[in-house]
C-alpha cells in the first residue's frame, strides 16, 4: 500500500469515527457553497432572460408627431395641453414601415373629442384587432365593438354611469353619431378615461381621414435591432418622434437587481457564519483528539507530516461539501427563477467550480487556528494529560 | 560495551520549577534499566528527553552516538521514528483504526505502510486472532501487545516504556512482561523502564532511583 | 530596442534552462560541457544573420527547420531507446557512459549551443549588428551564472540522460515555436492532415466504397471528420508529445530494488520508500518537458505575432459594372501592406485584397484561397497567412494560382489606380467559396 493510499484511507476513517460532526460540517459548507452557486447561476442565467423577455412585452417604439405636445416616456399617455394638435399620415406611416423592412406589430391611434351632454369626451379611435395583440394585459367585460359600437374605460364608466348595452348620443365635428357601448374595459393605465371606437370611425367623425396622433410599434427583436429600427424610421419619417418605451424593461431590471442583491447579503451572511462553525468544530475536533495527535508526533511524525492529516480532512470535507453544493445550489436557482421569474435557470457544469472553489476555500480557511495549533501541539504535554 | 546513552549533566527546568537535576548517567547497549521513584521524581522528564520527545534545558546528551540538542525539529522526529519505540501507560491507541491498521501507522511515519509484516508483528505478540478488532474490543492487555507490536515495528535500538503496566491487571502485567523478555533476547534492543512497582522494576538489569529529579540511588538487579 | 530585448528575453531563458539541465546532466563534466555550450553559441548566433544574408532568408529558414526536426527524430530514438531499456541496467549504464564521455557529452553541447544561439539569431534578424552583440554577451554572461544556481540547487533535483535530452529539445522547440518560421508544429498539423486525406481517399478508392450498398449519407458523415481541421491537430498533437510521454513512462516503469533479501522489516520499508521518493524525483524534469511541449503546442496556434489585417474598405461598382480604386486615394496602395476591401452585389459579399509584391508590381486577389474555407488571410513579416491553414506564402508568388495561393483575380492595372470588373469578381468569388464549402472527398 503506497502513502498516500494510507493517508486517504485515514482520512476516510477519521471522518467516518466522528459520524455526527462530519455530517454537520458536510451540511454547513454544502449550504455556504450551494448559497453561492444559486446566487452566480440566477445572475448569469437571468440577466439575458430579463432583455430578452422585456423586449417582447408590450409596444417598445412609439411614434409620435413631431410638433405634439405629448409625453411619451415611461408607461402611458399624460394628457398633456396639446396646443395645436398635429398629425401622421397613416399612409406615409405604413410605406415608411414597408421601405424600412421593419416587421412589427403595430398599431395605429387617433385622438380627439367628442361632445356628450355637454361634455368633452377624449375619444381614440383603434383597430381593435391589433389592440388585443399588443395589450393583452386589457380586460373587457361585455363584447369588443363591431359597427358603430364602441368600448368604455373603466373610470369613464364609473364615473359617468355609463353601463354596456346603452347608446351614447355623441357630437362630432363632422355631425351627429350614435355609438352602442358594447363594453368596459379596463386597462390599468391612464386608458380607462377614454372611449374608444374603430379608427376609421372616428377619422370620419373628427374630418381627418388617414390621420394618426400616434403608432405603436412593438419590434420582435434582440435590442440591436430596436435601435436599429429606430434609427431608420426617424430617416423615412422626419415628421415623426421615435421613443423608446422601456417601463417594463426597468422594472423586470430593477426586480432582477434586487432580488440579487438580497441573495448577495443572505450569501455572504451564510458564508460568514459557515466560516465560523466550520473554525469552532475544528478547534473542538483538534481539541479532542489532541492525544491522538501526540502519539502521532511521539512516533514520529514531522509536524508538517501531522498537519497535512488534518488538512487532508478538511479538504475532503470541503470536497464533498461542494459536490453537494453544486448539486443543492442548482436546485435553488431553479426554484428560485421560476418563482420569481417563471423562467428556468440553465444548467452549467463549470459552475461545479464555483461552489468547489468556495466550499474548499471555507473549509480550509475555517481550519486555519486549528491546524497552528495541531502544528505547535507538544507531545509531552498532550500525552501527559489524564 | 559502548554506551547507547550518555549524559552529561543532563538538565530540564520548567520555569522555576526543575524537574530533573544534572543528571550524569551512561547506559550501555542491550542494558535492561529501570527507572523508579514516586510521582514528581523527574522520572517521566527523563524519560522524555532520552527519547527525544522533549528538550534539555542544559548538558549533554548522546543517544545512539547522536547528540540530541544539536537536532532540529524534524531531525528529531527522525530520530524518533528510526531509533525509538515507546510504550505508554494509557497505551495511546488511535480509536477508529483496527490493530493491523495501528500498526501500520508506525510503519506510515516511518517509511511505506505494508500490511503483511503488521500482521507478522502482530501474530509474534500473540494477536493472530484479534486483528481486525478496534482497540474498544480488546482487553487491556491486548491493547498493550498492541503497543508493543507498534513500538518495535520499526526495529528501534531503543524501546522506552512509561508504566506499561500500570492499568493491567496481575496475570496481563505477567504477560507483558514475558513478551518484552522474549523480544528483547531475540532483537537485543535497550529498555528504559519507568514504574513505580517494585516487581516491574526487578525484570531488568539494573534499576535506578530518582528522587525530586537527583539521582539517589543505583541497584544492580540480578537476572529473572 | 526595448521591444527587441523584450523579444529575445524567453529565448535567453530557454537558453539559461538548457545551460543548467546541461550542467546538472553531465555532472562530472562541467567544465567541457559549459565551454562547448558557449562556443556552440556564439556561432550559432553569428551564423544564423549570416545566413540569412548569404543564403536568403527563405533557405536559411528551411534548413534551421530540417536541423530542428533531425533533432526532434533523434529524441524520439532516445525515448524509444530509453522505454525499452528501462529497467534494464545496462541501458542506464550506456545513457550514463554517454554523458560522462568528454567528446559526446561536448558535442551533444555544442550542438544545443548553436541550435541555441540561431534561433536568438533568427529572432533578431530585423534589429542591428549591435542587437546581436548584445543577446551574444547576454548569452554568455548565463554561463557563469548558471553554473552557480545549479551548485546551488538541491541533491533532489536529478537530471537522467533520457531526461536531459527531453528537456533541452522541449525547450528547443518551445523557442522556436515563437518565430512564426522556424514553428515545426503547424507543417505537422498540414501534414498530418494530408495523410489522413490521401490515406482515406486512396482506402475508399481502392475498395470501390462510393459504389457501396452499405455506406449511408450519416456514415460519410463520419468519414468527413477525417478530412476535417481536428484530425490534423489532435494527430500532430499525438505525435509531438509521444516521445516525452515514453520518457516518462520509462522513468515511471522503473522496478524497485529487490529488499526480499533484507531480514529487517524496517530496513526493506525504508530502501523501497527511499526508491520511491528518488523515482519522483527523477520524473520532474520529463514532466516539465511535457509541460514545455504543451506550451509550445499552445504557442503556434495563438502566436504572439500580429497580422496586419485591416477592416474591409466596402467598394461599389460604377453604372458599368467596374469598380475602380486609386493608387493613392483612402489607402495608399504600394506601401507594401496588403488592404483588403469589400463588394457587395446582391447579396454576396466578395472580399480581395491589393498589395505590393517586392518585384514592384501590384497584385489583386481573393481574399480566399482555393482549397481551404474563406477565412481571409493577414500579411506578416515579408508572407501572407491563411488563417484557416496557417499556411505561410511568400509575397513573391502571391498572385500566381495554385495550393493555398489567394486566387488571383484580371484586373486592369492603369496609371490611376486598379480596376475590376464587379461581374467577374463576383463570379470567381462564388466560384471560390462554393467549392470549398464542400467538404472534400467524394462527396455523396
Amino acid at each position: 500500500m503506497t502513502r498516500r493510499r494510507w493517508l486517504v484511507h485515514l482520512i476516510y476513517r477519521a471522518l467516518v469515527y466522528r459520524r455526527g460532526r462530519t455530517l454537520l460540517l458536510l451540511s454547513v459548507l454544502a449550504m455556504a457553497s450551494s448559497l453561492a452557486t444559486a446566487l452566480g447561476l440566477v445572475s448569469y442565467s437571468m440577466e439575458r432572460r430579463v432583455a430578452e423577455e422585456v423586449r417582447k412585452y408590450g409596444a417598445n417604439l412609439v411614434l409620435v408627431p413631431e410638433a405634439a405636445h405629448l409625453d411619451v416616456g415611461s408607461g402611458g399617455l399624460n394628457f398633456g395641453v396639446v396646443s395645436e394638435p398635429s398629425y401622421l399620415r397613416q399612409d406615409q406611416v405604413e410605406s415608411a414601415l414597408a421601405a424600412g423592412g421593419i416587421k412589427a406589430e403595430r398599431s395605429f391611434h387617433l385622438r380627439g373629442a367628442l361632445q356628450w351632454k355637454n361634455l368633452d369626451l377624449m375619444v381614440e379611435g383603434v383597430n381593435f384587432a391589433d389592440i388585443r395583440r399588443l395589450f393583452p394585459w386589457w380586460q373587457l367585460k361585455g363584447g369588443w365593438p363591431g359597427a358603430s359600437e364602441a368600448v368604455v374605460g373603466s373610470d369613464l364608466a364609473t364615473r359617468l354611469k355609463i353601463a354596456p348595452g346603452s347608446a351614447l348620443e355623441l357630437s362630432a365635428p363632422a355631425g351627429p353619431m350614435t355609438l352602442r357601448v358594447s363594453g368596459v374595459v379596463s386597462t390599468g393605465g391612464e386608458e380607462d378615461n377614454l372611449l374608444f371606437l374603430a379608427l376609421p370611425e372616428l377619422q370620419k367623425a373628427l374630418g381627418l381621414p388617414g390621420e394618426l396622433s400616434q403608432v405603436r410599434l412593438m419590434v420582435t427583436a434582440g435590442g440591436g435591432a430596436l435601435k436599429r429600427d429606430a434609427s431608420s424610421l426617424k430617416k423615412l419619417l422626419p415628421a415623426a418622434r421615435v421613443s423608446e418605451v422601456r417601463q417594463t424593461a426597468r422594472t423586470s431590471e430593477g426586480l432582477l437587481a434586487k432580488v440579487k442583491l438580497l441573495m448577495l447579503l443572505v450569501t455572504v451572511v451564510v458564508l460568514v457564519s459557515a466560516g465560523c462553525s466550520v473554525a469552532g468544530t475544528m478547534s473542538a475536533t483538534v481539541l479532542e483528539r489532541s492525544k491522538e495527535i501526540g502519539l502521532m508526533k511521539a512516533m514520529g511524525g514531522t509536524r508538517l507530516g501531522v498537519m497535512s492529516i488534518f488538512c487532508g480532512e478538511a479538504a475532503m470535507l470541503g470536497l464533498v461539501g461542494g459536490g453537494a453544493g453544486y448539486i443543492l445550489g442548482t436546485a435553488i436557482a431553479q426554484f428560485i427563477t421560476e418563482t420569481v421569474f417563471s423562467a428556468s435557470a440553465e444548467f452549467v457544469p463549470w459552475f461545479a467550480g464555483v461552489s468547489f472553489s468556495v466550499s474548499l476555500f471555507l473549509a480550509l480557511a475555517g481550519s486555519l487556528g486549528p491546524m497552528t495549533s495541531v502544528f505547535t501541539l507538544d507531545p509531552v504535554r498532550s500525552l501527559r494529560g489524564e | 560495551m559502548p554506551s547507547i546513552i550518555e549524559t552529561s549533566q543532563l538538565t530540564r527546568n520548567y520555569g522555576e520549577i526543575c524537574a530533573l537535576k544534572p543528571l550524569d548517567l551512561k547506559v550501555p547497549e542491550g542494558e535492561w534499566l529501570s527507572v523508579m521513584g514516586h510521582s514528581g521524581s523527574g522520572k517521566s522528564t527523563f524519560m522524555n528527553l532520552v527519547g527525544g520527545l522533549d528538550r534539555p534545558s542544559g548538558g549533554e546528551l548522546m543517544v545512539g552516538g547522536e547528540n540530541l540538542l544539536a537536532l532540529s525539529e524534524d531531525g528529531l522526529a527522525r530520530f524518533r521514528r528510526e531509533f525509538v519505540g515507546i510504550i505508554f501507560q494509557q497505551h495511546h491507541l488511535v480509536p477508529y483504526l483496527t490493530a493491523v491498521e495501528n500498526v501500520m501507522m508506525a510503519q506510515y511515519f516511518h517509511s511505506v505502510p505494508d500490511e503483511s509484516e503488521a500482521i507478522t508483528a502482530l501474530q509474534r505478540v500473540g494477536l493472530g486472532h484479534r486483528l481486525k478488532n478496534r482497540p474498544g474490543e480488546l482487553s487491556g492487555g491486548e491493547q498493550q501487545r498492541v503497543c508493543i507490536a507498534r513500538a518495535i515495528i520499526n526495529s528501534p535500538k531503543l524501546l522506552l516504556g512509561d508504566e506499561p503496566t500500570g492499568n493491567l491487571d496481575h496475570k496481563s502485567t505477567l504477560m507483558v512482561m514475558e513478551l518484552l523478555k522474549e523480544l528483547r533476547a531475540e532483537v537485543r534492543f535497550t529498555v528504559i523502564m519507568v514504574t513505580h512497582n517494585q516487581e516491574v522494576a526487578a525484570w531488568g538489569d539494573r534499576t535506578i532511583y530518582l528522587d525530586d529529579g537527583v539521582l539517589v540511588r543505583e541497584e544492580r538487579v540480578g537476572q529473572r | 530596442m526595448t521591444s527587441m530585448a523584450v523579444r529575445l528575453m524567453p529565448h535567453l531563458l530557454a537558453w539559461g534552462a538548457m545551460l543548467l539541465l546541461l550542467a546538472r546532466g553531465c555532472a562530472g563534466r562541467r567544465g567541457t560541457v559549459a565551454a562547448a555550450a558557449g562556443a556552440g553559441f556564439i556561432g550559432g548566433i553569428v551564423a544564423a544573420p549570416a545566413a540569412a544574408r548569404l543564403l536568403g532568408t527563405d533557405a536559411s529558414f528551411d534548413t534551421a527547420k530540417i536541423v530542428l526536426g533531425a533533432a526532434f527524430l533523434v529524441y524520439c530514438a532516445v525515448a524509444v531507446a530509453a522505454l525499452y531499456g528501462s529497467g534494464r541496467s545496462s541501458a542506464a549504464n550506456w545513457g550514463e557512459r554517454l554523458t560522462c564521455s568528454a567528446p559526446v557529452a561536448a558535442a551533444g553541447a555544442f550542438f544545443t549551443g548553436v541550435a541555441g544561439g540561431a534561433v536568438c539569431g533568427f529572432r533578431s534578424l530585423s534589429g542591428s549588428v549591435t542587437t546581436v552583440c548584445a543577446a551574444a554577451a547576454a548569452g554568455l554572461l548565463l554561463l557563469p551564472l548558471m553554473l552557480l544556481v545549479e551548485r546551488r540547487l538541491p541533491a533532489a533535483f536529478v537530471v537522467s540522460p533520457a531526461s536531459l535530452v527531453s528537456g533541452i529539445t522541449s525547450l528547443l522547440l518551445f523557442t522556436s515555436s515563437s518565430l512564426l518560421r522556424l514553428d515545426l508544429f503547424s507543417p505537422l498539423t498540414m501534414k498530418v492532415m494530408k495523410f489522413s486525406h490521401d490515406f482515406v481517399h486512396q482506402f475508399f478508392e481502392s475498395m470501390l466504397i462510393p459504389d457501396h450498398l452499405f455506406f449511408t449519407a450519416r456514415l460519410w458523415g463520419f468519414v468527413g471528420v477525417l478530412f476535417s481541421n481536428a484530425v490534423g491537430f489532435w494527430g500532430a498533437l499525438v505525435v509531438w508529445l509521444a516521445p516525452a510521454l515514453l520518457v516518462i513512462c520509462a522513468v515511471a516503469l522503473e522496478p524497485l530494488p529487490a529488499v526480499a533479501h533484507l531480514r529487517e522489516g524496517a530496513r526493506r520499508r525504508k530502501t523501497i520508500a527511499a526508491a520511491i521518493r528518488a523515482k519522483r524525483q527523477r520524473l520532474a524534469v520529463p514532466l516539465l518537458a511535457l509541460a514545455v511541449f504543451s506550451c509550445a503546442v499552445y504557442q503556434s496556434k495563438f502566436p504572439a505575432v500580429e497580422y496586419w489585417d485591416p477592416k474591409p474598405i466596402q467598394v461599389s461598382a460604377s453604372p458599368a459594372g467596374e469598380i475602380f480604386i486609386p493608387k493613392k486615394g483612402e489607402v495608399d496602395l504600394e506601401d507594401g501592406k496588403l488592404h483588403k476591401f469589400l463588394f457587395k452585389k446582391g447579396g454576396t459579399e466578395a472580399r480581395f485584397f491589393i498589395v505590393m509584391t517586392p518585384a514592384g508590381g501590384l497584385t489583386v486577389v481573393l481574399d480566399a484561397c482555393s482549397i481551404c474555407k474563406p477565412d481571409g488571410y493577414g500579411q506578416t513579416e515579408g508572407t501572407v497567412i491563411c488563417y484557416y491553414c496557417k499556411t505561410l506564402i511568400p509575397l513573391d508568388t502571391v498572385g500566381r494560382p495554385g495550393g493555398c495561393n489567394p486566387v488571383p483575380l484580371p484586373c486592369a492595372l492603369k496609371a490611376d489606380g486598379v480596376h475590376i470588373d464587379g461581374v467577374t469578381l463576383v463570379n470567381r468569388w462564388v466560384d471560390t467559396v462554393q467549392a470549398t464549402a464542400r467538404v472534400g472527398g467524394e462527396g455523396k
